[in-house]
């Protein structure tokens, strides 16, 4: 592991929905500014992981540490305010109304910190694309596009740590690609990124770390590079003979 | 053709002050999906305690309206506290129903808190119609409507101009997504509580000017329904539409139908319009499809 202090610090974490145990004793931690991917088979916990975190569901047990505090219990906006903030799968735009509108509300936090026109200048020359498209309803929005400008809605609060649930869901390899190389531009705006991913092979490329999870445990962790060429990875995972 | 100018007009004034209590409506329904049938009471509501601000303590118009309006959102406040938020999460007919039980409550609370306290403010204006192109208009229905058009343009303003609207109209349009954003619901549902209970003094006081008597506040919230269906239940431009298309539409069978039928027809035209737009556009004029029944 790297010597930058830890951000992010989950401990024998523990989600139930009902009777289903969807996460078992997860840890993980995640350094400042750095890229970490979480990846696994749909159902091993990744989401519920993510929805934990960003206080959306209430873990059973365990804890949740960020910068020392611990968040489990905190409401959903408070959460968001310590800027952790979660673009959940499915993105969660809002289609009736306009980019312009999307991206404020992205800031909704910072009021009295933050001068909105240069956020939002900062963010659309992440993704010049909304800039064209400032003025649409976001619902006419490509796919890709739409999941811009989630994440972009998402950076204009600043965030610590940006929790990304499949970005690639459901997009064209061509954006996928695109989207995959903007995350880890991220980092150079202080920001951490937890990425959820089953495109396995894209995640492991863009993330500094990696965690591997199935039926709600960590069973692989290590550096990307390392999972990548792991033989047992790759042949879960990376679809390698 | 003079008279039936004069209808038209007439109807539109009285249109304006209902859009006041449809928006009323509308605010709650968009942001928690809760019909809320006391909207006639909250109504009736905001006027007592106008007037009664203005009886205790001399107040003119102005200075009646901006205390009617600090007292009803602390009624609001309060309503939002301990009546709705223990309904977090349940039913939303068990919502529905307990609108109707405030209702009758306001009602009730009313007659006793302010018995003998005057229930209207006596109108500033002059009471000599104003003539235009030689239509008798009342000053009191002109400025009646003038007020509630302002009202309305500053309530526009508000969802489309301010943070806190913005975040309003993130909040009905989907509250997962408000929540992720850092919007505190709670605090939200508060402030459109107090949107209802600003709207309803300003809508009560106007009204007891435009109707000089008639019949009973509490049912302009009867008003309510034919409007909303009509504009379609979540959009506020087509409430408004709906608001002065239910005033004209009264006030010219008031006028036609009325004295052949022996009066009273004016009071169920509007129902007709509502039980026609439910079997041709149930989602009404602006209102989306995908809305669902109550």
């Amino acid at each position: 592991m790297t010597s930058a202090p830890t951000l992010l610090e989950v401990q024998d974490l523990h989600v139930s929905y009902g009777r289903i145990r969807a996460v078992q004793g997860v840890s993980l931690s995640v350094p400042d500014a750095a890229v970490v991917a979480l990846i696994g088979a749909n159902g091993a916990g990744k989401s519920t992981l993510l929805r934990a975190i960003s206080g959306i569901v209430r873990p059973s047990r365990g804890a949740v540490r960020f910068l020392g505090e611990d968040l489990v219990g905190l409401p959903i906006h408070q959460i968001v305010r310590r800027r952790v903030v979660h673009v959940p799968e499915g993105r969660g735009i809002l289609a009736r109304m306009t980019v312009l509108e999307n991206l404020r509300l992205g800031g909704f936090t910072r009021r009295g910190q933050a001068d909105m026109a240069l956020e939002l200048d900062r963010v659309v020359t992440l993704f010049p694309v909304l800039r064209e498209r400032r003025g649409q309803l976001a619902g006419s929005l490509s796919g890709g596009e739409q999941q811009m400008l989630a994440i972009a809605r998402a950076m204009m609060a600043r965030p610590r740590l940006l929790m990304l649930d499949e970005p690639s869901l459901g997009l064209a390899p061509l954006v996928v690609r695109e989207i995959f190389r903007i995350i880890p531009r991220l980092t150079a705006e202080g920001t951490a990124v937890l990425l959820v991913e089953q495109n396995a092979r894209m995640a492991l490329q863009c993330a500094a770390h990696a965690y591997v999870l199935q039926t709600g445990c960590v069973v692989l962790s290590g550096r990307a590079a390392d999972l990548l060429a792991a033989p047992e990875v790759q042949r879960a995972y990376l679809g390698a003979g | 053709m003079d008279f039936f100018a004069f209808l038209v007009v007439d109807g539109a004034l009285a249109g304006a002050i209902y859009a006041l209590v449809a928006l009323a409506f509308v605010v709650v329904y968009k942001a928690s999906r809760m019909i809320n049938f006391a909207v006639g009471e909250w109504t009736m509501v905001g006027s007592r305690v106008a007037a009664a601000a203005s009886h205790a303590f001399g107040l003119g118009l102005g200075g009646a309206l901006g205390l009617g309006c600090v007292g009803m959102v602390a009624l609001a406040v309060v309503f939002k506290r301990v009546v709705r938020r223990p309904l977090i999460s349940r039913s939303l007919l068990s919502m529905i129903m307990v609108t109707i039980g405030a209702g009758i409550f306001m009602r009730g609370a009313a007659a006793v808190v302010f018995a003998g306290i005057p229930a209207r403010i006596a109108s500033p204006f002059p009471l000599d119609p104003l003539v235009v192109r030689g239509l008798p208009i009342s000053v009191d229905k002109i400025v009646a409507a003038a007020i509630a058009g302002a009202c309305i343009a500053a309530l526009s303003w508000f969802f489309h101009g301010s943070r806190t609207g913005l975040a309003l109209r993130a909040v009905a349009s989907d509250q997962q997504v408000a929540l992720a954003v850092g919007i505190d619901l709670h605090r939200h549902f508060a402030i459109t509580w107090a949107l209802v209970g600003i709207l309803s003094v300003v809508a009560g006081t106007l009204w007891s000017f435009a109707s000089g008597g008639g019949f009973g506040i509490e049912l302009l919230g009867l008003k309510v329904f034919p409007i909303v269906i009509l504009g379609g239940l979540d959009s506020l431009p087509g409430t408004i539409i709906g608001a002065f298309f239910v005033g004209i539409l009264e006030s010219l069978t008031a006028g036609y139908i009325d004295p052949l039928v022996g009066g009273g027809f004016s009071y169920v035209a509007s129902y007709m319009v509502l039980i026609a737009t439910l079997f041709v556009r149930p989602y009404g004029l602006l209102g989306r499809r995908d809305i669902e029944r109550v």
